[in-house]
């Protein structure tokens, strides 16, 4: 084993005899939710098999009294869940984005969303980050919650943003689903921190000529189009759009009015996520920009690596450069 | 707190009561969960006038033992039965499944925290039991959990996950109680998925189980009794009931939805009046 390093993974896996060796960064998932935990003993954590790719073990490991293993079994976790949120826990339950959203979609509306039980939903592999294959991607995850009454929508843009997104999902009193991604490799622990209050947008960058709305992964490329644009003579505004329920529509109509161009830009289909959730939200209030949604094109995708897939279904830096300059000159 | 110690035959006098409560509500909306009600009665008194500790001052009370009706529909006993017992007013029987009120034919919590889940969907309920059961052990609490579930709703695969897990967790503050009376939309349970033994079932799985006359109140009482003193394994009530029990004929009709005419209303109170 002396050549593997623990960046090597696969789908979020990485060789489970490695990971007890591994310091977890300070911008995981593992120690954002450890340090909620160590302050709120209200704080229990339940996982379904996954305690490595869903940073887990930490918990299990520090705080094994608060630590519930309930196997392969994730609509029987929701409904542990909830049964534990009812007695007056926070329960974090964890799973990847597909098996705590379209598998368990009954359990979690009736017995998490319906009652509004403080039961937080932590899903990790979205949208096509993962080579295990269309089981394992979650394309339609944000447009099953986003259409549960009472359920809130968190998907930070990257490390930088993890613990403000734990941090958003304990101050609703009620169910959230948390829509996050291992970091590839060890995040800069210098850059700046991102805040994240839920139903409001965060502007990256102000421009004038056209304005990206983007969640998760896609907040980077993004920005990497913006700086390809702006080489082009190009202002963009990049808006984070981390809340996608409470979703913050104001923004939304904001930057619709005062931007020619508005394109939206996700790691998930375009049916029901953040580029439905905007165009709602423009349509209702009048808003007419030039207007273009980057994401999976209602297809189902396959496993392959991430940079392949991001090619291959549209959602690079330069599918936005190119949907935007289109929209500029229709 | 203490739990109630009313005799058998005083608990034989509730079920009773909420046998006339459930001809009577289900033929003010002329169909219903009349054949469930009737044959769970006793279970129903059995449990709320003698084993669950409830505060009718309080129904949020920390300490109180949970009971999750698991199938939902058989409301017009469960609400017969809260009210009884001084948990709803009595008003509540006449909103039975009227529009706007709380009481639908599926309960809700928007009856109150005594749902202590909002089921219906099948198979959910053992779930949200364990969950309790969890937290309730882990803060120390000597609360007890108990879930009604159908014999039809062990068709559901996510019980059977539930039912893994109580064993594994060595769940004994959860004790479930099917209501075995073989009735299910489709017709006979068993004709529908073969369902025995079911006890063995879940032995098997690590619970303790034992079969009895549902609509026997000694032996009802007795396993209740022998099952919050079983250690380390959760317990399991195989309660096998008779669909139309204390109504001689209605008594073995298995329908799930049963349609009561005034007439036959009557004759059912008649019966249950003389005795």
């Amino acid at each position: 084993m002396g050549a593997t390093t623990t960046s090597e993974s696969m789908g979020g896996f990485k060789d489970a005899r490695l990971y007890r060796q591994e310091a977890l960064s300070a911008r995981s998932y593992g120690r954002a939710l450890l340090a909620e935990a160590m302050a709120d003993e209200r704080i229990v954590c339940l996982g379904a098999d996954l305690s490595q790719p869903t940073e887990t073990y930490l918990f299990r490991d520090q705080i094994p009294e608060r630590f519930f293993m309930m196997g392969i079994q994730e609509a029987n976790m929701v409904g542990a869940a909830a049964g534990m949120a009812r007695v007056g826990d926070i329960a974090f339950a964890h799973s990847f984005c597909v098996f705590v959203t379209r598998r368990v979609y009954d359990q979690v509306a009736m017995q998490a969303a319906y009652p509004k039980l403080n039961v937080k939903l932590a899903g990790f592999i979205p949208g096509l980050t993962t080579p295990l294959g269309v089981s394992h991607q979650a394309i339609d995850d944000i447009a099953l919650m986003r259409a549960l009454p009472n359920m809130a929508v968190i998907e930070p843009s990257g490390p930088e943003q993890v613990a403000a997104a734990v941090r958003a999902s304990l101050d609703y009193d009620g169910p959230v689903y948390l829509r996050m991604q291992v970091a590839q490799g060890r995040p800069d622990e210098s850059a700046p921190l991102s805040p994240l209050d839920l139903g409001r947008g965060l502007i990256l960058r102000e421009g004038a000529d056209a304005a990206i709305l983007a969640c998760g992964m896609m907040v980077g490329e993004a920005m990497s189009a913006a700086e390809t644009l702006a080489a082009h003579g190009i202002s963009v505004t990049v808006a984070n759009m981390a809340s996608l329920k409470p979703f913050d529509s104001d923004l939304a109509v904001r930057l619709a009015r005062s931007h020619p161009v508005l394109v939206t830009a996700e790691n998930h289909s375009v049916v029901g996520g953040l580029g439905s959730a905007t165009a709602e939200a423009l349509a209702l209030a009048g808003a007419a920009p030039r207007f273009g949604m980057i994401g999976v094109q209602d297809v189902f995708a396959e496993g392959a690596t991430t940079a392949f897939l991001m090619q291959r279904y549209g959602l690079t830096a330069d599918h936005i450069v190119q949907k935007l300059r289109a929209l500029r000159t229709s | 707190m203490s739990r109630n110690t009313y005799s058998i035959p005083e608990l034989e006098q509730r079920a009773l009561a909420l046998r006339r409560h459930v001809v009577r509500m289900v033929a003010k909306v002329r169909i219903g969960y009349l054949q469930q009600g009737l044959g769970a009665a006793d279970l129903f008194a059995a449990l709320y006038f003698g084993e669950l500790r409830l505060k009718e001052d309080d129904p949020d009370w920390p300490a109180r033992d949970r009971c999750i009706l698991s199938t939902a529909h058989n409301t017009a006993v469960f609400y017969a039965t809260l009210v009884e017992r001084g948990l709803l007013p009595a008003t509540a029987l006449d909103q039975y499944t009227v529009d706007g009120a709380p009481y639908e034919v599926n309960a809700s919590e928007r009856v109150g925290s005594l749902v202590e889940a909002t089921c219906g969907s099948l198979g959910q309920g053992l779930s949200v039991a364990v969950g309790m059961a969890l937290s309730l052990r882990r803060r120390g609490l000597d609360s007890r959990v108990y879930v009604i579930l159908g014999d039809g709703e062990l068709q559901e695969g996510q019980v059977w996950e539930a039912a893994l897990s109580a064993g594994s967790f060595k769940l004994d503050n959860l004790c479930m109680i099917i209501d075995r009376n073989n009735m299910q939309v489709e017709g006979h349970t068993d004709q529908v998925v073969a369902m025995d033994p079911i006890g063995a079932k879940f032995e098997a799985f690590g619970w303790a189980s034992r079969d009895v006359d549902g609509n026997d109140m000694s032996q009802l009482v007795g396993a209740l009794d022998e099952a919050r003193a079983t250690r380390g394994k959760p317990q399991l009530i195989v309660a096998n009931t008779l669909a139309g029990a204390g109504v001689p004929f209605l008594e073995g009709q298995l329908s799930h939805l049963a349609r009561l005419t005034e007439e036959d209303a009557g004759r059912a109170l008649a019966v249950l009046e003389a005795v």
